[in-house]
């Protein structure tokens, strides 16, 4: 089997101010990467002449496109108008779901979604006391849920998390502790342990650190901007070697 | 005088929540009379406007815009897995 060359960014926030910038910076990306991958905050309010921005820098690449939203791109809810104009412009936007990308014969499959926080094992949120927590809680474990059944679903040769995120603290060392609550959580972590997967992306923490690794062994990597600091960053998966 | 620490609180809740940053990464450190702003942006102009909501959320105070701007550079190295 081919190796996969996944390039991979998150926490891009364009906006009008930024038009063209980061085009310029992924012109020539079929040459280095197979696929490109964003983890979430492709905007910074949400709104939709932002998300124009995004489909204009983004779209008509001649690798595929595979997205997911984050925290900043909810802002203004206008997140379902945003996923339907990405998904227009070509593309492939993950709302807690799977796809299949065909590279020269090897299935690539990602799942993912924005995802949620909450904490990690030992030090997190639980679903008790008021409504407001439980339904904090809550949600990321509907989340969770949902990857778990979508990564089952995938029939792929590799498959990837895509998130905005954090499933783990390791890549978030930088941040202040205080906050990791609303950086990531351990639920998504277990859900990709269960199903297995190769490769687990996430951005979110602008000040956290690249790599870390799930209880699993499921390589994690933080790529937003501020932390890979290149316009995105390439994972080469072994096919039979390297 | 305000406690530092509520100025802190104030002003990153204004860079959060002001429509002209929503920046949710920028370190505010309250010392005596002076703010001190810390974090990576993109481009030049939200530098500035970071600075401009920080001084409305501070008045009377000296605000220091340490803020870098992060250089997106051409790919570098892969990595293999
Ligand atoms: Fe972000
Ligand atoms: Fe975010």
């Amino acid at each position: 089997m081919r190796e996969l060359r996944i390039a991979a960014v998150a926490d891009i926030h364009l906006g009008e101010d930024l038009r063209g910038h980061y085009r310029k910076k992924i012109e020539g990306i079929e040459r280095r990467a197979d696929v490109l991958l964003v983890g979430g905050d492709l905007t910074r309010h949400g709104t939709i002449p932002e998300a124009q921005v995004v489909a204009e820098e983004l779209s008509g690449l001649p690798i595929p496109v595979v997205a997911v939203l984050g925290n900043h791109d909810y802002h203004s809810d206008c997140d379902q108008e945003i996923i339907d104009l990405l998904r227009d412009a070509g593309i492939v936007v993950l709302d807690d779901e799977g796809t299949v990308v065909p590279i020269d014969g090897v299935r690539l499959g990602v799942a993912g979604g924005k995802g949620f926080g909450g904490g990690f094992a030992g030090k997190c949120a639980s679903e008790f006391g008021e409504p407001e927590t439980k339904a904090f809680v809550r949600h990321t474990k509907e989340i969770a849920e949902r990857w778990r059944r979508a990564l089952k679903e995938l029939d792929a040769d590799h498959k990837i998390v895509l998130s905005h995120y954090s499933p783990v603290k390791d890549t978030l060392m930088g941040e202040p502790p205080e906050i990791y609550p609303f950086l990531g959580s351990y639920m998504l972590a277990e859900a990709a342990d269960a199903e297995g997967a190769d490769l687990f992306i996430h951005g979110h923490a602008h000040a956290g650190t690249e790599k870390g690794v799930t209880p699993g062994g499921i390589r994690v990597r933080n790529v937003a901007l501020p932390v890979i600091k290149h316009a995105y960053t390439v994972y080469c998966l072994n096919g039979d070697h390297c | 005088m305000e406690t530092p620490h509520y100025v802190a609180a104030r002003v990153q809740r204004a860079l959060a929540e002001d429509d002209r940053t929503t920046e949710l990464g920028i370190r505010v450190d309250v010392r005596g009379e002076e703010v001190y702003l810390r974090g990576q942006v993109s481009c030049d102009e939200r530098r500035h406007q970071i600075e401009n909501v920080a001084r409305e959320a501070a008045p009377g105070l000296r605000v220091h815009n340490e803020i870098t701007l992060v250089e997106v550079r051409e790919p570098g190295e892969e990595e293999h897995l």
